[in-house]
């Protein structure tokens, strides 16, 4: 076996049950969330308060957070195993890794920043 | 005995399931790509009325909702066979994986053409 594989070899076994595990939580929400963001919208889109009330339920940072996390997990970590079959240096490997997790942790931030601040603003 | 193509300098078999496959990654790369636009933009909405205003009615434009249309097929596509996935390696879908995608794929169309409807009713 090349020495280049050992250390993922065991990774790999939690990465693919992960992946299915929030493929099927994503599978509910992505579903979800296209039904009542872009289907049972009255006009043509939503309006501002339409959002903001709904962003200030109880509901909406718990359930954004999970969704934001599971997705980006779900989809970082996809893009991982398609480039583990198409790169085999430790090095590339590396420098990939390191800009998924980059992505992940710039798009996380933004992400929570976005459900915190439509939580918290006051609607006019 | 069966036909060959050739995808860039890897061989696959003309399979179902290795259309499947290819499609399912293909799928899911373009959905990471509009995953991280989607962050990008949703968060520009925080910025108050008149910017969610602007973003709101560049977005509601009809090539948008086309856009919008396409998404939703390649989510469904990605999703239905994200299913066909999880039954084959949980339980015993490898016996008729093929079956299987037929018919989820078909769900997936119906999903796909009332979906669509949805969307495109208030669009034009």
């Amino acid at each position: 076996m090349d020495k280049n594989f050992k250390q993922t070899s065991r990774a790999g076994a939690v990465a693919w049950l992960l992946q299915r595990i929030s493929a099927v939580i994503l599978f509910v929400l992505l579903l979800l969330h296209f039904v009542t963001y872009h289907f049972l919208t009255q006009t043509r889109s939503v309006s501002y308060r339409q959002v903001l009330e709904r962003a200030q339920s109880w509901w909406f940072p718990l359930l954004q957070f999970a969704f934001l996390v599971t997705a980006l997990y779900h989809g970082l970590n996809g893009i991982w195993s398609v480039l583990e079959d198409y790169t085999h240096s430790k090095f590339w490997r590396l420098v990939w890794y390191g800009l998924l997790v980059t992505v992940g942790v710039a798009l996380l931030f933004v992400g929570t920043l976005t459900i915190v601040k439509l939580y918290t603003m006051k609607l006019a | 005995m069966y036909k060959r193509t050739r995808f860039y300098d890897f061989t696959y078999y003309n399979f179902v399931g290795s259309w499947a496959w290819i499609l399912h990654r293909l799928a899911g790369l373009a959905l990471i790509f509009y995953l991280c636009l989607h962050i990008w933009v949703i968060h520009t909405l925080t910025y108050g009325e008149r910017t969610f205003n602007d973003v709101m009615a560049f977005l509601s434009s009809p090539l948008f909702k086309l856009l919008e249309v396409g998404l939703w097929g390649v989510i469904l596509f990605h999703a239905f066979n994200g299913v066909r996935i999880v039954i084959v390696d949980f339980f015993k879908g490898s016996l008729a994986h093929k079956k299987l995608f037929v018919a989820l794929v078909a769900a997936a169309f119906v999903l796909w053409a009332l979906g669509s409807f949805l969307l495109l009713r208030h669009a034009f």
